[in-house]
Parts: structure tokens; C-alpha cells; sequence
């Protein structure tokens, strides 16, 4: 049950360039945006129920409302870092549909007052980057930004700027250092950025498919938007899908939608005489789910709140039979221990600490104790920091080893996977 | 002593002018200097950019030293970065590696091939997971949906 | 003012303060774990050891981040605070070298004091630790070992916030990251060794004091330091062997947290390698060295005396001139100045200026041209006595002249700050009979071609005195050690001269205390 109202243009390539995506009622929204009375708009966003769509979920239009009105220059920053192992949906939308992005921005930096905007995107996004720098520029000539924009007196600068490789600045005040030209640390909060963020200023990030969605908010109205999904989930979401699974790709469908007939529908099911053993659902960060607890998920925040889990970024990994799990969870401890920014010591010490576990154990060099020492450590992770990558380390960690302990117990015991038989591989090891 | 090129000094002036804060322009200049230094920062580099731009060397190290994108040391001609995590951990990237590195007699991530064409890195999530593995060369769009046999003459077409 | 509770204990806060600024408020009655903090810098909020469980909030928070709000009910002691703080405590030790028995910090180690008090007990890290590098030769004053290092950026915050001068980075990033400068260019800012004091384990370590002493053998005493009319507050670091180190005190009106490098090596003229230890009386001339007499520094004094006498027997008090320096403590002055003007009875009195080009000059921070710790207190006693406007160059022509004859010097204690010495001393030349008052032995003056009574005197750390700084304010200080027992003071050779009783000042042993951890001390005991 595909419900394509971000995406329905996404295979025609017309939609690419901005004669297209004019031609299929592109920028239609911004004129009518511009006629809008901004707090309406804000408003809209509100009760639309839509959530950031960049893994945390937390209401657009609430973190909007943030903005103090105290005069100050405000920045509307657009999150296209797209980090979180598995995800891959922001960077199929601005490939396909990079005007979309730009006018969910500036309908949004409208809303918001806002007259100076970035779009951060991650540095080894060079193909998007290209196209939506082309976008921009299209953007520009048209009339579309700069000054005066379809001569409603409102004035919007865009800019791209690329990252250089850093998980972390996925974070929004990771970002936002980023972006000021300094290490992607993130930022103590309070003060959150609404009311300090880039150069101190009040700062809305959000992420590219939020933004998107915000032109579809106001085509079809709050109450058109929450024709999809729950009530608290409201509307469609951009899901991408990797793994064991025959057609990965981005889907968008409905949230709510259930992730069994997600996987065996949409996605095409396992490759054959292969048996599902896990999901992550929400990107690396979101703990893992057995074949049971993935049959009983519905894909919206709230079911895979109370499995323990969550949909984050919307990155379904498949897991199937053939897989070792700690041979999986090795490449994400690794994955943290690289991202960790190394500021908080929780964070820093305890990536490193994971990493080194799990590597052991894929050496053949595991302790007895080891798989209890990590759920210890990655306890102690948890809610010890600035931002929630420590968090987002720690939660896969104890949801694989709690889950499929028995793969681990064997390794420490056997020197070798429960599911392959092979000890470590050459290619296993990361320098 | 390296410096940039006239277009190059020209281009990070411009960068500096660009942002709210002139350090938002470390991070461009400092992939100018890559481009125009064989794929590498070097040392005399940061001391260039940081008379260029009026920043500490200091600042400027801090961010080349955090993000991956930037080399500290020479590269191949083609910097080969292979995703490993998650998906591409799966669907056979380490492997890949391990068999491109030993096609070009390469030992060690970050090793340059004796005909100074190649290096090798493990890269985290590219962001590209539906079309596991996938590797980046340099700074160029992703090549996607690899086997080895794909990846090998991908770089053997490479000049 | 909002008022909020810390473990049970009500504080009043100004509005805007952090829960630790109520902890400092409580003057650490309550402990409370943090390395990252620092007071005089911006708030890094990294070692997340600060945790506090505050009433209503399930997480926890970090009391150096969180404002406090009326009515506000702070608990430390919790079980789940604790527990956070335990192993936060161990996050900080697991890469950790723990080579104490090698490491200068030791006995005033923040991962030591505090692991006493937070300490796992129990250690699980059976895994490589990361190797980092160690001995980095950081610049003149510093020693860098980052496998020592927390990275609570204390140091990076300092050049960044303070100095200004940026040297400072972290590099690299999760448990790679390290600190260091550019391409390991020194770090030689005229204030690099704070970044020692402020440096909460042994990763920063002062060249200067390395492998010199145990800080446990060591006692401490407050003083100020006398390397500039700034006057910053210090800990003196001493035992019977001597002095071996200055750290700053706080001091919100003079030096804050800080004092300079400069400051650092002025206790080295105090030690005994650089004293003057008894009278020495020599006359001049081809055979000058030959004839050198010895004596007791009273017995110097004395023969001071009787040559003022023999100028006040010929009816001529004013051939007897007195030349001050900005070295010597307030009370000294009057002594010295009243006593020449009462009882000597010559108004012939000058004030030794020692760099004028650079006297007025100061580097933004501390560091201030005039390094004198009291010319304001001499200038003050000789407004008082009304020979202010003695110039420099009535000295000049008194001697040239020939109508001063006997010239008595309260020379320096701290030569390093005399450039001019040598040209000075070729002006007193010029007189018949030199009386020369210093702490410091000099072959300059011991090659002195006229008759001349050198008379070794105390350093400030060994008499009481009060300094007045280049703002007007006084501080008393105390002695801390002796160095030189029979050494004077300026108030003592006054009395000699004048005739009175001597009352000599105890010269003090060293009491003090036990060495302090400067760390610890200002987060209250551990």
C-alpha cells in the first residue's frame, strides 16, 4: 500500500530539473504560501501532526513554535547529513526531487521569518550536491530566491554548504559547529537552538524530508495530511530498505503500515530458501527486532516504541539467516567507535570500549564474561551525554546481545560463528 | 612550500566573504587545497590557509584532523573508499576491499600502490545501502551495486 | 534570587546560576566530582562527572550546565547518582596509563582524589589500552603525556579564552582525540604553566618542577608573588631544602586564577644557591678581593652604623644618601626613611627606577613593566616623609659633586630584574663608602671598586610585610620559610643604624601545612 504523496513524481525524470517539476504543479505552493498569513502556516504544520523525519520524531510544529519573537536574525537550517547506517531516503529525494526540498524550505523559512537558510549536506553526497546546487542556481534565475520572491516583497537566501565526513554532524548542534566552521561537536543544551543555535541566533533545523513534507501540508491541509497514518503518527514517511531483501529501495508508504506485509510486499520478500532473523528498523542506532517482534510491528513511532525499539531515520536493515549477528553488530560498534566526536568521556571511552568487546570476541578472543560487561558498559552509556549518539551506541549492543545472546555465547566459547562456523576473517578485520 | 593556486587564493577569499563567520570557510578551503595538493593536506598547507584566512593553525588542524573526508597523508591518485557498515558489511564490502587492496599489492589501509594510482580505506555508511556495496573514488559520485568483478575493471579503466 | 535545596541544605543563588555555582556557593561543604569545569572558563560540560538528580527529572543532569530555578531540589548522594559517577570516574581511568609512581601529578592527581571517593573498585577493562603519546616537549614551560589526558579541554579553553594566543587543539576525534598544538609548535605564551595548574591530572606537567619533588614532601604557604607591581596571589611550595615552585591563588581583585610565567621563576632567588649569607666587607681598589672580611650580618649593620656616625661627627648628615628600591615591604620603608630622616637627619633619599623605558608598560593580562611588588608603597612613604621630589639626577650630581659621600643601597632581591645594575653600580662608585642591602649574592657588587658593606636581607617569604600593587591594593603577607636565619631586614639594619635595640624577627622554620592539592581545595576536602 504505497501512498505516494511525496514521492509520486520520484521515477519521472522531468521532476528534476524546474521546468518539470513546474509542469507537474511544482512551486504552486509556495505562491499560495506567500498569500498565507504565517502563524496559519505554523499552525497548519502543527496539526498536521507531522514529526521530524530525521530519526528523533519530535513535532514540527512544536520546535517551530520555539522560535522566540525577539527580533534577533533567525536561521532555518535544512539537515541533509543523512548518516544513520541504513538511510539513504533524503539523498533519493533531493537526487529526484531537488526542487521539492527547496520549496518546502522556503515556504517553511517563511513561516518562520527567516531571510538566510542552509541546506548542510554531508560531504560525500557529491552527486546530490551537484544536483541541488544546480537546483538552487535554477531557483535563483527563476525568481524563486534572492529578493522579492514571485513579488510577494519576501526575501530568501539559500546556500549549500557540504560537510566532510562526520556522522556526528548529522546531530542538529553537531551541525550547526559544523557549519559555524569548527570540529561537529555538538552543543550543551539548554540553550537549544530555537532560541541559540547558529552564531547564537535562533535556529530551526530540520531534516529534508520534514521539509518536504511541509508543500504537501499545505496542498492537501493538516487534515488532508493526517488522511495517512495514526494519530500520532501522522501522514507517509520515506522508508529506506536494505539488507537480505530483494528489492531494497525507497518506499514511501503510510505510517502505521504493518512491517511484515511492508517486507514481503513492497520489498519483495527474502531471497529464496532464506529465513528472516532480524530487523532494524529505525537505522543502526534503533535496537533490534526478532522475526517475532518484527511480525507484530506496525511501522509508526508508537509500535516500535513499546517493542523497544524505534523508527528513527525510517532505515529498515533485513537481516536473514545467513548472517552471524556479531559479526553484524561488530560493524556497527565499529561504526560508533569512528563517529564518537570524543567530547563527552561517557561517550568517547565507552565506544572504544564496546568496539574492542566485540572485536575480541570476533577474534576468537572473547572472556566468559564479556557478553554481560557489554550490556554493563552500554548501560552506562545511556542518558551519561551531550547528544544521543552515546545513547544511539549503546542501545543496538545490549538489544543484539540480549536478543541473540546465544550467537555471542558460542563465539566467546567456540572461537567461531554459531552460524557460519568460520572464525574471524581477514576481511572482518578494520584496520 | 605548497600554496594555492592565483584561482585558489581567489576562491578561498571568496569563501571567507561568503558565511556569517569566516571559519565556515575552513572546511571549503581546506577540500580546495586537497584538489590542488594530489588528494592531500599537508602541514605547510594549514600554515598556508591559516596566514590566508587569519585563523590559528590550531583551529584549522581541529577540523581538518576531524573529518574523514580530509587525507593528512599522500594518497593514491585514487583514494578507493569502500563502504563497510551495516548493509555493505553484509552484502560482502570488507571483502571487496580485501580483494581490491590485493589486486593492487596494497597492505594497509591508507598504503599508496607502488604505481602510486591506488589507496584503500574502509569508509562508514555512504548512505547508499539499497545498492550495497559501494565505493567512492575521491571525490566523485558513488559507484554502486559492486561485485568484484565490477569494482576490479572499474579500476582498471581508471588511468 | 532563586533558592533551591543541595542534598537537603538551602542556598540562595543569584539569578542565572548554575547548580555548581551553588555547590561553590556552599564552599564545597557538599562534594560534588567534576573535572571539566573551571570556574573562570566557558563551560565545556564534557567529563559528565557533575551528575546531579534533581527532583521531577528523571534524567540525570550536570550541575556546571543547569541553571537553578526557584525551589529546586539538588540531590548528589542519590544511589543513581552514584552509580554515574562511578563509572564515569572509570571511563576516565580505562585508557588511562596509571604510571602514578612516574607521573609528577601524583598526590594532587584529580583521577586519584577522586577515585577515592568514586572509585569502581572493581576494574572490567580487560581489553588493549589506546597508546597515545607521551613526553611531548610542548614548549618551554610544558611537558605534554596524552595518555594521561581526560580531555576535559581545560588547557584548549585557556589559550582559546584567556591568552588568546589559540596554541592549543584537540585533534582527532572518540578515544583518538588528543591534545597538542600544530605540528607540536611550542606553546610558549608568557601564561603556559596555568595550563599546568589547571590541568587536573598529570598530562600537563611543569618542566621546571618534573622529577624534582614529591608534592606530598612539600608544605605550602600563601604569599604573592614579587615579580611585578600585579602582585598575584601564590602558593609557595617549599621544604628545607628550599622553594621549588609558585601556583597562583585566587585572588578575584588581583589575579584571578592566573599568574605569569615570569612569576613562575621568582622563587629561584630566594633559594640559598642565589643568597647573600653573611656581611662582606671589602675595599676597593687593585687589591679589593684580597681584603674581603666577612662577618655576621649584624656586625655588617653595625659597621653600616658607624660610618653614618662618623658622616654625623663631622657635622655633615647630608654626605649620607639612601637609594630604595620598589623590592622591600611598606613597613621596611617607613623604618628605613624615618630613621634617615629623624635620626640620621638627611633628607638625601632617591627611589631607584630600574627599567623606566618599560615601566609603565603592562600585556593586558597580569605582567606590568614595573617589576617592583611595592614601588606604590614606596612612593606612598616617601610623600608621606615629603621627599618626593628627590630626582635621580640630584643623586647624579650629589655624587659627582662629592657632596654625598656614604651611599646606602636597599638594593634588589630579584637581580633578573635589574638590568641596569651594572651601569648603577659605576654610579655609586662615585661615592667614598657603599652600604649595599640585598638578598642576592653578585660579583658585580663584590667586585665594587670603592669600600663597601654588602648586608645580606630577607626575601619576603621570610618577614612579614605589606605590599601595596600598582592599584593601590595592600596585601600582608606572612613569612613562610627561612632560608637565610641570620639574613635582616630593612627595619632591622634602620634600627642598627639608628641605634636602637635590634628586635630581631623569628626567623620562621618551615611550619606551614601539608602540601594541598590546589584542585581539591577549591572543590572542598576529599
Amino acid at each position: 500500500m504505497e501512498s505516494k504523496i511525496l514521492s509520486e513524481h520520484y521515477d519521472n525524470p522531468e521532476f528534476r530539473g524546474l521546468a518539470g517539476y513546474k509542469r507537474l504543479g511544482g512551486y504552486e505552493m509556495l505562491a499560495k504560501a506567500l498569500k498565507m498569513d504565517r502563524q496559519k502556516i505554523i499552525d497548519e504544520v502543527k496539526a498536521s501532526g507531522l514529526r521530524g523525519r530525521g530519526g528523533a520524531g519530535f513535532p514540527t510544529g512544536v520546535k517551530w513554535g520555539f522560535l522566540p519573537n525577539n527580533g534577533e536574525p533567525r536561521y532555518l537550517l535544512c539537515n541533509a547529513d543523512e548518516s544513520e547506517p541504513g538511510t539513504f531516503k533524503d539523498r533519493k529525494m533531493i537526487e529526484r526531487a531537488p526542487h521539492q526540498l527547496i520549496e518546502g524550505m522556503i515556504i517553511s523559512a517563511f513561516a518562520l521569518g527567516v531571510h538566510k537558510s542552509y541546506v548542510y549536506m554531508r560531504g560525500e553526497y557529491v552527486g546530490p550536491g551537484k544536483i541541488l546546487r544546480q537546483a538552487i542556481d535554477e531557483a535563483y534565475a527563476a525568481g524563486l530566491l534572492g529578493k522579492n520572491i514571485l513579488g510577494s516583497g519576501y526575501d530568501l537566501d539559500l546556500d549549500l554548504y557540504m560537510g566532510a565526513g562526520a556522522y556526528i554532524c548529522g546531530e542538529e548542534t553537531g551541525m550547526i559547529s559544523s557549519l559555524e566552521g569548527l570540529k561537529g561537536q555538538p552543543k550543551l543544551k539548554p540553550p537549544f537552538p530555537a532560541v541559540q543555535g547558529y552564531l547564537r541566533k535562533p535556529t530551526i533545523v530540520n531534516n529534508v524530508e520534514t521539509l518536504a513534507a511541509v508543500v504537501t501540508i499545505i496542498r492537501d491541509g493538516a487534515a488532508g495530511y493526517r488522511k495517512y497514518g495514526t494519530e500520532k503518527s501522522a501522514g507517509t514517511k520515506l522508508f529506506s530498505v536494505s539488507g537480505n531483501i530483494n528489492k531494497p529501495g525507497t518506499y514511501e508508504v503510510p505510517l502505521g503500515y504493518p512491517l511484515k506485509d511492508f517486507i514481503e510486499n513492497e520489498c519483495g520478500g527474502l531471497k529464496p530458501g532464506r529465513k528472516l532473523k532480524a530487523v532494524v528498523p529505525g537505522g543502526s542506532s534503533a535496537p533490534v527486532l526478532t522475526v517475532d517482534e518484527a511480525n507484530r510491528a506496525t511501522l509508526d513511532y508508537e509500535s516500535l516504541a513499546s517493542l523497544g525499539s524505534m523508527l528513527g531515520s525510517g532505515a529498515i536493515i533485513v537481516i536473514d539467516d545467513s548472517n552471524c549477528m556479531v559479526d553484524v553488530l561488530s560493524t556497527i560498534t565499529h561504526f560508533y567507535w569512528h563517529e564518537s566526536c570524543g567530547q563527552c568521556t561517557p561517550c568517547r571511552e565507552g565506544t572504544g570500549w564496546l568496539h574492542k568487546i566485540v572485536d575480541s570476541i570476533i577474534h576468537g578472543q572473547g572472556n566468559p564474561g564479556d557478553v554481560d560487561l557489554l550490556v554493563k558498559v552500554a548501560d552506562q552509556m545511556k542518558g551519561r551525554t551531550i547528544c544521543a549518539l552515546s545513547d544511539a551506541a549503546a542501545l543496538p549492543v545490549i538489544s543484539f546481545v540480549t536478543k541473540f545472546r546465544d550467537e555471542f555465547e558460542f563465539f566467546i566459547k567456540e572461537g567461531r560463528s554459531k552460524v557460519t562456523g568460520k572464525g574471524p576473517t581477514h576481511a572482518q578485520m578494520h584496520h | 612550500m605548497f600554496q594555492l593556486s592565483e584561482e585558489g587564493k581567489e576562491f578561498v577569499k571568496k569563501q571567507l566573504a561568503r558565511y556569517e563567520q569566516k571559519e565556515s570557510a575552513i572546511i571549503p578551503s581546506l577540500y580546495r587545497v586537497q584538489d590542488e595538493n594530489n588528494g592531500w593536506v599537508s602541514p605547510e598547507a594549514v600554515d598556508h590557509l591559516s596566514q590566508l584566512m587569519d585563523i590559528p593553525t590550531a583551529r584549522i588542524q581541529e577540523v581538518l584532523k576531524f573529518y574523514t573526508m580530509f587525507n593528512t597523508e599522500p594518497r593514491g591518485k585514487y583514494h578507493v573508499q569502500v563502504c563497510t557498515t551495516l548493509s555493505c558489511g553484509m552484502l560482502g564490502g570488507r571483502e571487496l576491499c580485501s580483494t581490491l587492496m590485493k589486486e593492487h599489492g596494497v597492505h594497509k589501509h591508507g598504503e599508496v600502490s607502488k604505481d602510486g594510482k591506488f589507496s584503500f580505506s574502509h569508509v562508514e555508511c555512504l548512505g547508499s545501502c539499497d545498492t550495497a556495496p559501494v565505493m567512492q573514488i575521491n571525490r566523485e559520485p558513488y559507484l554502486e551495486s559492486l561485485t568484484e568483478e565490477k569494482a576490479l575493471k572499474i579500476l582498471k579503466d581508471l588511468k | 534570587m532563586p533558592k533551591c535545596t543541595i542534598n537537603g541544605q538551602e542556598v540562595e543563588v543569584k539569578a542565572g546560576a548554575t547548580i555548581m555555582d551553588a555547590f561553590y556557593q556552599l564552599g564545597m561543604k557538599e562534594k560534588i566530582a567534576h573535572y571539566c569545569y573551571h570556574p573562570s572558563l566557558s563551560i565545556a560540560g564534557v567529563c559528565r562527572l557533575c551528575m546531579v538528580e534533581i527532583e521531577g527529572n528523571p534524567r540525570l543532569q550536570i550541575a556546571c550546565n543547569t541553571v537553578v530555578t526557584e525551589g529546586m531540589k539538588v540531590d548528589n548522594n542519590s544511589a543513581k547518582v552514584n552509580e554515574a559517577v562511578k563509572w564515569g570516574m572509570d571511563f576516565h581511568l580505562i585508557n588511562h596509563p596509571l604510571d602514578c609512581p612516574i607521573c609528577d601529578q601524583a598526590g594532587e592527581c584529580g583521577l586519584q582524589d577522586q577515585y577515592m571517593a568514586y572509585g569502581k573498585y572493581e576494574p572490567e577493562m580487560a581489553e588493549r589500552k589506546v597508546k597515545k603519546r607521551k613526553v611531548v616537549d610542548l614548549g618551554p614551560r610544558v611537558v605534554l603525556d596524552s595518555e594521561r589526558c581526560v580531555l576535559c579541554s581545560r588547557c584548549v579553553r585557556f589559550t582559546e579564552e584567556v591568552t588568546k594566543t589559540n596554541e592549543l587543539g584537540i585533534f582527532n576525534r572518540g578515544d583518538r582525540s588528543e591534545i597538542g598544538t600544530f605540528e607540536d609548535r611550542p606553546l610558549d605564551n608568557h601564561y603556559s604553566v596555568n595550563t599546568v595548574d589547571i590541568c587536573p591530572v598529570g598530562a600537563l606537567t611543569s618542566k621546571d618542577f618534573r622529577f624534582r619533588q614529591r608534592v606530598w614532601l612539600l608544605k605550602n604557604a600563601e604569599s604573592i608573588c614579587t615579580g611585578c607591581s600585579t602582585g598575584c596571589n601564590v602558593n609557595v611550595f617549599f621544604n628545607k631544602e628550599g622553594v621549588f615552585r609558585l601556583k597562583p591563588l585566587y585572588n578575584e581583585k588581583v589575579n584571578g586564577y592566573w599568574m605569569c610565567d615570569t612569576g613562575r621563576d621568582t622563587y629561584k632567588p630566594i633559594n640559598r644557591d642565589a643568597r647573600l649569607l653573611d656581611a662582606r666587607l671589602s675595599f676597593g681598589g687593585d687589591k679589593a678581593q684580597a681584603k674581603v672580611e666577612y662577618m655576621i650580618p649584624l656586625m655588617g649593620a653595625k659597621k653600616a652604623a658607624e660610618w653614618v656616625r662618623e658622616a654625623k661627627a663631622a657635622n655633615n648628615a647630608k654626605s649620607v644618601a639612601l637609594v630604595l628600591t620598589g623590592q622591600y615591604s611598606s613597613e621596611e620603608y617607613e623604618s628605613i626613611v624615618s630613621t634617615f630622616k629623624a635620626d640620621v637627619g638627611t633628607d638625601q633619599i632617591f627611589h631607584w627606577v630600574n627599567n623606566p623605558e618599560s615601566f609603565e608598560s603592562f600585556d593586558g593580562l597580569l605582567f606590568r613593566g614595573d617589576r617592583n611588588p611595592n614601588t606604590k608603597g614606596l612612593l606612598q612613604t616617601l610623600q608621606k616623609h615629603g621627599v618626593m621630589d628627590n630626582t635621580w639626577k640630584d643623586l647624579v650630581a650629589g655624587l659627582e659633586s662629592g657632596t654625598i659621600q656614604t651611599l646606602v643601597v636597599a638594593g634588589p632581591l630579584d637581580f633578573s630584574v635589574f638590568p641596569d645594575l651594572q651601569e648603577k653600580l659605576a654610579l655609586f662608585a662615585k661615592a667614598k663608602r657603599l652600604v649595599w642591602l640585598s638578598s642576592g649574592k653578585s660579583e658585580l657588587v663584590d667586585a665594587s671598586s670603592i669600600t663597601t658593606v654588602q648586608i645580606p636581607m630577607r626575601t619576603h617569604v621570610e618577614k612579614h610585610g605589606t605590599y601595596v600593587n600598582h592599584s593601590g591594593i595592600a596585601q600582608s603577607v606572612k613569612p613562610a620559610l627561612s632560608v637565610v636565619a641570620k639574613a635582616m631586614t630593612l627595619s632591622e639594619v634602620a634600627d642598627v643604624i639608628a641605634g636602637r635595640n635590634v628586635k630581631r624577627e623569628e626567623a620562621s622554620s618551615p611550619i606551614g601545612k601539608r602540601a594541598q592539592n590546589e584542585f581539591t581545595t577549591q572543590r572542598g576536602a576529599l
